[in-house]
């Protein structure tokens, strides 16, 4: 589903006239099936949240191609690519990234209306999300009003409300105690069987590694496939 | 995006922020009505003196000359474009006389057609206008011209002081060179009085008839006088144009058919020409208010997009276009410029209606001449052309103001964004 080939990306760093540039991602080539849950792990540096953005199209790589389905994402201008967004990815942030003026009702409903759907159909969808996530009861309350985990909830809940066939997740747990942390790793999983949902997850944690199908494992801007996670 | 979720989603983030957005609103309010008041008296002092001008009926009056003037030519002149009467009086060039109550007096006969007359302002102070040949109006100083005979000799001869509607007179010809009048006596009645002239050292003798009046005289006339060469009328034409943007066309035209006109349109064209660079001026200084008002309007956009740079980030993250959130910023800062608008508008209009009722007491209480106050002078005038160039240029320059902010918005780099601190 996704293919990815030479992927290239290089930061610039110092003053305009002196930079120098440094390699992040060094030619990487890897694909990721469709259904799967796969994890991208290694440490700080190491280039994983860059390649996610690349992914993402937050950034445009330096050298290398992306194809998505039928489609090459890596040419897309910033217009496009917000709109392949908003059409087959949802995101799941580390702090989670919610609307603070929105209440959870409102932010789960923020996509859908980025995408032009109408009040009444987005009211019916938004509250099975709510439903599905546990969340019918906070509903009407605002995101410092709600636990990290339920925020989290809420995060996975508006980035599953446009049926995305991938969803990105960066550090999804690292902001919730282990307890909490299991729960949500437990609804990814819900949501990969239930729903066939591909599931890129960026982590340095092995707990969540293990969640997944597959593991890539990032060093010093080279990717190396280590292994099966849960082994199911 | 569909647009009463932006509209819905502009209006929650001005919710957020309501006083900082409440200042900006009142100084685009104040920037617009200022300039709006400040070319409203520009518009008002014009509107005076053009109304003063054409008081006067005599800006949109051409004078027609021709050698040969006769009805059918008038009929002619009132088909035209842009004409809104032809008032084509004739008066008698024979001796007259006329004789109410013993009292006798001089009058000039002035033939006319009063439908004509009352679309160019021929008004009544009393009375009525006549429906047939025998009824007249006579001019506002009538009666102090009907003396009675044996008074004539004395320094202040007695005249006629009652009342004039419903009275009949006898009206009689002569030739200058002859002291006996012809015999034939018609008598007309008085059914209305006209309107004093406009200037105060005009005396209006006049007896206003219809034209129906004239083969009667004529007859008359013809009986006493054979040279064929004579004629007992003479007459001059007045075009009056709807406008005064039309007197110009239609004296042209007229021109070119080989009439003699003349209009003093051309003089009133100097000073529409220094009225319209003089408020164009107010204008000028007015903008620049507005101008100072966009920078705050300026400010608070700019506030607005780096408080919101998160949020910005989040909804590019999630899949916003670069094109909406321009387009949602824009409209933040068209909304500031539009409600500030309307409320100076209406400001506007109230202290417009307050300064043309105000002023000229207070004009008038420092000159100590009451007679300023009942003056028609008109201080502020507001029409809608000028709330329209208003509008476009506050609402104009609001967007302007916003439309750096908005494009800033646009490039905010979305992984920046999402590392700022919540």
């Amino acid at each position: 589903m996704i293919q990815v080939q030479e992927l290239t990306h290089s930061f610039k760093i110092g003053k305009k006239g002196k930079e120098r540039k440094i390699p992040v991602l060094k030619g990487l080539s890897f694909a990721i099936n469709e259904g799967e849950i796969v994890s991208i792990v290694g440490r700080s540096g190491s280039g994983k949240s860059t390649l996610l953005h690349i992914l993402a199209g937050f950034l445009k790589p330096d050298a290398g191609i992306i194809q998505i389905g039928d489609v090459r994402t890596s040419t897309f201008s910033e217009a496009e690519s917000a709109k392949f967004r908003l059409d087959h990815f949802g995101f799941i942030f580390q702090n989670f990234q919610l609307m603070p003026g929105l209440t959870a009702f409102e932010n789960v409903e923020l996509p859908l209306k980025l995408a032009g759907v109408a009040k009444k159909d987005r009211q019916k969808k938004v509250q099975q999300l709510l439903q599905l996530v546990g969340l019918t009861e906070v509903q009407d309350h605002y995101p410092n009003e709600l636990s990290g985990g339920q925020q989290q909830r809420v995060s996975i809940a508006r980035a599953l409300i446009t049926d995305p066939p991938i969803i990105f997740a960066d550090e999804p747990t690292g902001s919730l105690d282990s307890e909490t942390e299991q729960d949500i790793l437990l609804l990814i999983q819900s949501l990969n069987k239930t729903r066939g949902i591909t599931f890129i997850i960026i982590t340095h944690d092995d707990t969540v590694a293990e969640t997944a199908d597959r593991v890539y494992k990032m060093h010093d801007g080279e990717l190396s496939e280590g292994g099966v996670g849960h082994a199911s | 995006m569909q647009v009463n979720d932006q509209i819905d989603f502009v209006r929650q983030h001005i919710k957020k922020n309501k006083l900082r957005v409440f200042m900006t609103i009142l100084a685009a309010t104040m920037g617009t009505a200022f300039l709006i008041v400040l070319a409203s008296v520009g518009f008002g002092i014009h509107d005076t003196l053009r109304n003063e001008i054409l008081d006067n009926r005599l800006v949109n009056q051409i004078e027609v000359y021709s050698s040969e003037m006769n009805q059918v030519k008038v009929e002619d002149l009132k088909k035209r474009e842009h004409v809104k009467a032809v008032v084509f009086r004739q008066s008698v060039s024979i001796n007259q006389q006329s004789e109410l109550d013993g009292f006798i007096g001089s009058h000039n006969m002035t033939v006319t057609e009063f439908q004509e007359e009352a679309k160019v302002g021929f008004a009544l102070q009393e009375g009525r206008m006549p429906e047939n040949e025998s009824e007249v109006v006579v001019g506002s100083h009538f009666a102090e011209n009907l003396i009675e005979p044996n008074t004539v000799e004395e320094a202040e001869p007695s005249t006629y002081k009652g009342s004039l509607i419903g009275k009949q007179f006898t009206y009689k010809m002569g030739l200058y060179e002859e002291k006996e009048l012809f015999p034939e006596e018609t008598t007309l009645t008085i059914v209305g009085v006209a309107k004093e002239p406009a200037k105060d050292w005009i005396m209006d003798f006049n007896i206003y008839a219809d034209s129906a009046i004239m083969p009667d005289l004529t007859t008359i006339f013809t009986s006493h006088v054979d040279d064929e060469n004579s004629e007992l009328f003479y007459g001059n034409v007045n075009v009056y144009a709807k406008n005064l943007e039309n007197v110009t066309a239609v004296s042209k035209a007229l021109k070119d058919e080989g009439y003699s006109v003349y209009s003093i349109a051309d003089q009133l064209e100097q000073l529409d020409v220094f009225f319209l660079a003089f408020k164009a001026g107010l204008v000028f200084v007015g903008t620049i208010a507005i101008l100072i008002a966009s920078i705050g309007i300026f400010n608070t956009m700019t506030m607005a997009v780096t408080e919101r740079t998160r949020e910005i980030g989040v909804m590019k993250a999630i899949g916003a276009s670069p094109k909406l959130i321009q387009r949602l910023f824009l409209m933040e800062s068209a909304w500031i410029g539009i409600i500030g608008t309307i409320i100076a508008v209406i400001i506007s209009y109230g202290v417009s209606f307050i300064a043309n009722m105000v002023l000229p007491i207070i004009v008038s209480a420092a000159l100590g001449d009451e007679e300023i106050a009942s003056l028609d002078i008109t201080f502020s005038i507001i029409p809608w052309q000028l709330v329209i160039i208003a509008s476009a240029i506050s609402i104009t320059v609001a967007m302007i103001s916003g439309w750096r902010p908005a494009r800033k918005a646009t490039k905010i780099d979305v992984i920046q964004a999402l590392r700022q601190e919540i």
